[in-house]
């Protein structure tokens, strides 16, 4: 059991409405992502549903139970951070097993309880360790450990695989993906990455500024965005926006990813200079500079050679173009 | 083809002022006083080598053990009223001022620290114009609240005297710890805190569990200051109660012995040696109690990373 509804829940500090009205609801085993760019209050919503914040107005409801005034530890949830916020003087096991033990819970149990979260995340032979004594990739596990052992209605990720390294964040988030289809939890899970939000979500909530902008299956969000700043964010490299009356186009905007975009030697529908080259091996990616639309990013699969300031033209599907209104809504 | 390291003339230059200035002011003045205790007057007014003699006098004779264990006695007291009272308050007023829904919480830091930074001659003054029986305000404000018969005489009486004195320097000095403290508790990062919310580990659990354990590092350090300091201390006393350390040297601590045994006091003549002989023990006791802290107490202390 584990199911969240937020119903028009805000958040203000001071005069600065920092969440401006949410609603939503996380079904029960779901992996949420919350994503957006910073200060768009992604945080802030998780920290209220934590109970660290208070709600300004609004519902918080777990399993049908409004917690909106009920403490952290008693809403049955679970939180790792993103410094991991181990205790520092604790080992391994006794952060692990602090929870229970000040929920009172028998020795033998909280021993049984720390061992088998152990085991899952391998961090057998560190118990008797201090926080100090482990490198980030194992606190972080144990920060995890710690969550798992509450057995909670609810997982709260906060920026958990920001402080690891590139290498370790990819493993980190397998192992995380892993977790969550064996315990079949609730998971909430806050990133400003989009790929962390693609790989790992059941469903993504992009933010903005306080607001919910497009809730959606990842591949529902990156076929179908609503506009043009969910349009702009999922999907790596972003979606070019090219002037659509000057394509003469319907459409005030019209977005084009950059994997939709062909080279065409001979006559394209738009001509553009070469302005610099990323070679990735497995792709390449060209930037090239048209007068009217500005910068555009092209993806191309294998290696390609350009040379700078070579004119190209290029070519797109008109099926494969998104179009918006002055307001980056979407028309169709 | 070794080349030779060329002497680092800059380490010798750069340490020298530090050095020279320390040895003039410590090192020297401090070996003057071991040595200065090992000689002593004979008939003639003529300096002599007496080895240990001076401290079989301290030790041996009973004038002489008898005042130094009473000043000793005094100062352990002292100590301990500071250990007991000064520390465990100053650490809760940190925890108070570190309280988020604590208002005003800059004002009350201030507040507390002011007497601190005031002098001790101000000080043991005020405190013996405010408990003095006949033109005091003690026994005023207890009246005004109808506790007059609490009221006794506590800087004259030989049972109070050197309570009234601890706890007039808790008052002065309680800042301290509560700034050191008050400094641990805002370096423990919130997430931390945060985390012990969310494992329902809230309240008077919270401090006892989570924070003391990460402040224990700063109660250590205050703990050997509050002991140097005490076993250093001279001021207050000498100030509130004169270098006789009255009543009938009740209040006496090993400073306000030493100075009286040193420069003389009324009657008493000043006997440098002697004195020499005495801050030569009250640099041992000191010596003890930091190498006790340093090798038994503080190896055993973790310093936390966050």
């Amino acid at each position: 059991m584990g199911t969240l509804n937020l119903t028009k829940v805000t958040k203000s500090f001071g005069a600065t409405d920092v969440i401006k009205g949410v609603d939503l609801t996380v079904n029960d085993g779901e992996f949420c992502v919350f994503v957006g760019p910073s200060g768009c209050g992604k945080s802030t919503l998780l920290r209220m549903i934590a109970g660290l914040e208070d709600v300004s107005s609004g519902d918080v409801m777990i399993d049908g139970r409004r917690v909106n005034d009920v403490a952290p530890a008693k809403r049955e949830i679970a939180m790792v951070f993103q410094s991991y916020a181990l205790y520092p003087h604790l080992t391994v096991r006794d952060n692990m097993g602090l929870a229970l033990k000040q929920a009172g819970v028998p020795k033998a149990e909280i021993a049984q309880a720390t061992d088998k979260a152990a085991a899952m995340l391998s961090l057998d032979a560190l118990m008797e360790r201090r926080p100090a004594e482990l490198s980030g990739g194992q606190r972080q596990r144990v920060a995890i450990g710690r969550a798992i052992v509450r057995r909670p209605k609810l997982f709260l990720f906060d920026e958990p695989l920001s402080n690891l390294d590139a290498a370790l964040r990819v493993q980190t988030r397998i192992e995380i993906a892993r977790l969550h289809r064996d315990l079949g939890a609730t998971m909430i899970y806050v990133t400003h990455d989009q790929v962390e939000a693609m790989t790992l979500a059941d469903r993504i909530v992009v933010l903005r500024a306080g607001r919910v902008e497009q809730v959606g299956a990842p591949m529902e969000l990156y076929n179908n965005p609503a506009n043009t700043f969910v349009a702009g964010f999922i999907g790596s490299p972003q979606m070019n926006f090219l002037n659509g009356e000057a394509l003469g186009l319907r459409a005030a905007t019209v977005g084009v990813r950059p994997e939709h975009l062909t080279l065409d030697r001979g006559a394209g529908k738009l001509v553009a200079k070469v302005s610099h080259l990323e070679k990735l091996g497995g792709e390449t990616l060209v930037y090239v500079v048209n007068p009217t639309h500005g910068l555009i990013t092209i993806r191309l699969f294998g290696e390609h050679e350009f040379a700078v300031d070579e004119e190209i033209s290029l070519n797109y599907d008109e099926n494969k173009l998104f179009f918006f209104d002055e307001d980056g809504q979407r028309l169709y | 083809m070794a080349q030779r390291k060329p002497v680092r003339w800059h380490i010798v230059v750069f340490l020298a002022p530090a050095v020279l200035v320390y040895t003039a002011l410590m090192i020297v003045p401090l070996f003057g006083t071991l040595n200065l205790s090992l000689f002593n007057l004979d008939e003639t007014k003529t300096r002599l080598f007496v080895g240990l003699a001076n401290f079989a006098t301290l030790f041996g004779d009973p004038r002489w053990s008898g005042a130094f264990w009473n000043a000793l006695a005094n100062n352990a007291w002292f100590f301990l009223v500071h250990m007991l009272v000064q520390n465990p308050v100053g650490i809760l007023l940190a925890a108070l001022l570190s309280s988020p829904r604590l208002r005003f919480s800059a004002f009350y830091r201030t507040a507390i620290f002011i007497p601190t930074i005031l002098s001790f001659v101000i000080v043991g003054f005020v405190w013996k114009l405010i408990l003095s029986p006949i033109w005091g305000i003690a026994p005023g404000m207890l009246d005004a609240v109808g506790l007059k018969s609490l009221f006794a005489p506590w800087l004259g009486k030989e049972e109070y005297a050197l309570t009234t004195l601890a706890l007039i320097s808790v008052w002065q000095f309680v800042g301290i710890p509560m700034m050191l403290i008050y400094a641990a508790l805002l370096s423990i990062p919130d997430e931390v805190i945060e985390a012990a919310e969310m494992d329902g580990v809230t309240g008077w659990s919270q401090f006892w569990k989570i924070k003391l354990p990460l402040i224990l590092p700063s109660i250590g350090i205050i703990s050997i200051l509050t002991f140097v300091g005490n076993f250093n201390a001279f001021d207050l006393i000498y100030v509130a109660q004169g270098a006789l350390a009255g009543p009938n040297f009740a209040t006496d601590i090993l400073g306000t012995f030493l100075y009286r045994t040193f420069f003389g006091f009324q009657l008493q003549l000043g006997d440098p040696h002697m004195g020499a002989t005495i801050a030569t023990a009250m640099f041992g006791i000191i010596l003890v109690g930091v190498c006790f802290y340093l090798f038994a107490i503080q190896t055993r202390l973790r310093r936390y990373q966050f």
